[in-house]
């Protein structure tokens, strides 16, 4: 059971002897104790959330199988642009290139989070009263929730996606290419998690928030990649494409797994997580301002 | 030893104001019309630790508002309140580990999983030993009669059983102050008094106090020691139970069948009559003007009595008759 005053902890803390006259870093210890209770309770909320999504697990199967739909489209409408460039490259970019840049997309859309669809959830049905009466952080709650749930859809994703892939354009990058592509994948999610969160706290002021989502997510489709790489983008739009957020959001992640680079990934990983450290300080922001605006439905 | 302390507390709410039909909507479009609603008006109490208090009043009345803001969900405009020795509002996540809130028509536990899920991953999110989880569903389980409904999903119980299985979430932390919304809403009798009975044990056993809201007389009555009663974010009415009881609870209602025709004269001082029917009759008396003695022999010196009910009013029309106490106009 935890201490019966919060303060209480702190209070016997100063009472320790320096651990300089012990030999005991004390202080250390408890700080390190608390920081694993809060790692287990955020860990906790995200492994119950994959056991959530699997709930029915047939229905969960199935929607996995969506991203063989899209492949099979991307596949017939890029084979028929390369047949009508007449080349086997584009920008660098092979067909077999295409469609593993286009699998990696899907995979980071399709299991980006929804984190601005569950608070709005929560904001109408009032049930955000129960999120924000346990002792957790709130986004803190949501990104463990999310990363649960989006992991989940990743993995699936992939297991179904690549043998499609490998039949469409034959086999897959190099490991180099999956281990920069999933290391920027990761800051793609957290990327992807902040601006959904920024939306999601819209609710708290209007309650629905699915226009803005699909405002976000086309800016995402045109100004990430997603739609066309942006190496294929007119030369003077490309720097300005490049430093915004939504690059880092897919064509970063894509674009490494299949063109592996060691100076362009470490270029993008610095750029994506300066983007994710001015995205989690706005975010902070409106987090704080909108808390107090919040009106809960019902009752 | 207050648990609760509550000073002047004022919210107030900006709501939007929206004619009826396509042309309101589009008007509100342009145009839109906001409103203020004061849902709290200077709000003063206190509660003592482990007390059980109830906060009554109709629909649209604060009560909602007023435990959102001491749970710290809600911002107040003004005023002060001090629950367990934090400002909710400033101290949320500190405050929660020391309270447990229900609110009746919302739910907690994950419904896609069984409650036993939902109760362990609180276990961690309170910072609860696993072993003293266990331990403590155990115990739970057994107050709560929920032993063999903790590997159900949650959408597989009856409303019933879910809000058995809330409640006793709610306490898995041991909190020392039980905040429930409506906890009773929408249950049958069984469940209510399962409910009932398991909160008046965690009181007496664990000491937890427990500020409660309800509609139902029956809820103020099994659990409560005193009761306020707040209508339009104001305190109209502030007692014991049983003063309550006894000042405006006097009246008693009494419902007779009869076997056979019986006569409709049935005057008797301070009993007015709500239906006469040939085969029975429904009145109201007040038992401090006229004897119950007094009305039952009345009552079966009519006739051959087959089925005789005596009932409290409704709470309802009591609160009805001291906001009109407090109000004249």
């Amino acid at each position: 059971m935890r201490s019966s005053h919060p303060n209480a902890v702190e209070a016997l803390v100063r009472k320790i002897p320096c651990p300089s006259t012990t030999g005991l870093d004390v202080h250390s210890a408890l700080r390190s104790g608390r920081k694993t209770e809060t790692m287990k309770k955020y860990w906790s909320i995200l492994t119950t959330q994959v056991v959530n999504s699997l709930a029915y697990p047939g229905d969960f199967l199935g929607r996995s199988f969506s991203i063989i739909v899209f492949m099979l489209i991307f596949a017939g409408l890029w084979r028929a642009t390369f047949a009508a460039a007449g080349t086997e490259s584009i920008n660098g970019l092979t067909f077999p290139n295409m469609l593993w840049y286009l699998l990696m997309c899907e995979v980071i859309e399709l299991g980006r989070p929804r984190v601005n669809r569950v608070i709005s959830e929560q904001v109408k049905s009032g049930e955000v009263a129960y999120i924000l009466s346990k002792p957790y952080n709130f986004l803190g709650y949501h990104f463990s929730h999310g990363l649960g749930d989006g992991g989940v859809r990743v993995i699936l994703n992939l297991l179904v996606g690549i043998p499609a892939v490998w039949v469409l354009a034959g086999p897959p990058p190099p490991p180099l290419g999956w281990v920069m592509a999933l290391t920027l994948a990761f800051g793609a999610w957290v990327l992807h998690f902040c601006m959904m969160s920024l939306i999601g706290l819209l609710a708290f002021l209007v309650e629905e928030t699915n226009s803005f989502e699909l405002i976000y997510q086309k800016a995402v489709f045109v100004l990430g990649g997603m739609l066309i790489p942006l190496d294929m983008f007119p030369l003077w739009l490309q720097p300005l494409a490049k430093s915004l957020p939504f690059a880092y959001m897919m064509y970063a992640p894509a674009r490494l797994f299949v063109k592996p680079d060691l100076a362009t990934f470490w270029q993008f990983l610095a750029v994506q997580w300066l983007w994710i450290a001015v995205l989690i300080g706005v975010l902070a922001l409106v987090y704080q301002r909108s808390v107090r605006s919040l009106t809960v439905n019902g009752g | 030893m207050s648990s609760i302390t509550v000073t002047h507390l004022q919210k107030t709410f900006k709501a939007k104001r929206k004619a009826a039909g396509l042309g309101g909507s589009l008007r509100a479009l342009v145009r839109p019309v906001y409103v203020s609603v004061e849902a709290v008006r200077g709000l003063s109490f206190e509660m003592e630790t482990g007390e059980l208090l109830g906060f009554i009043g109709p629909n649209g009345a604060g009560k909602s508002t007023t435990i959102k803001i001491l749970t710290g969900i809600l911002h107040p405009s003004s005023g002060e309140a001090s629950v367990l020795g934090f400002t909710p509002w400033k101290d949320r996540q500190k405050l929660a580990y020391h309270i447990g809130t229900v609110f009746g028509q919302r739910q907690q536990l994950w419904v896609h999983l069984p409650a036993v899920d939902t109760f362990r991953l609180f276990g961690r999110i309170y910072e609860l030993d696993d072993r003293d989880v266990e331990r403590r569903i155990a115990f739970l389980s057994e107050a709560f009669e929920i032993g063999d409904l903790l590997e159900t999903p949650v959408r597989k119980l009856s409303l019933g059983q879910r809000m058995r299985c809330e409640v006793a979430a709610s306490l898995l932390h041991r909190p020392k102050l039980l905040l429930l919304d409506e906890p009773s809403i929408g249950l049958d009798v069984v469940a209510k008094q399962h409910i009932r009975d398991a909160i008046r044990r965690m009181n007496q056993e664990e000491g937890v106090g427990v500020l409660l809201t309800s509609h139902d007389a029956g809820d103020l009555e099994a659990m409560c020691k005193r009761v306020i009663i707040i209508n339009h974010g104001q305190i109209v009415y502030e007692d014991k139970v049983s003063n309550l009881k006894r000042k405006h609870l006097s009246s008693k209602m009494v419902e007779v069948r009869y076997a056979e025709t019986v006569s409709s004269d049935f005057h008797l001082d301070g009993v007015e009559m709500l239906k006469v029917g040939h085969y029975g009759v429904k009145l109201r008396f007040d038992t401090q003007r006229t004897p119950v003695q007094q009305v039952l022999a009345r009552l079966t010196e009519a006739g051959d009595v087959v089925d005789i009910t005596i009932s409290d009013p409704p709470l309802e029309e009591v609160i009805a008759r001291i906001y009109q106490e407090a109000n004249p106009s």
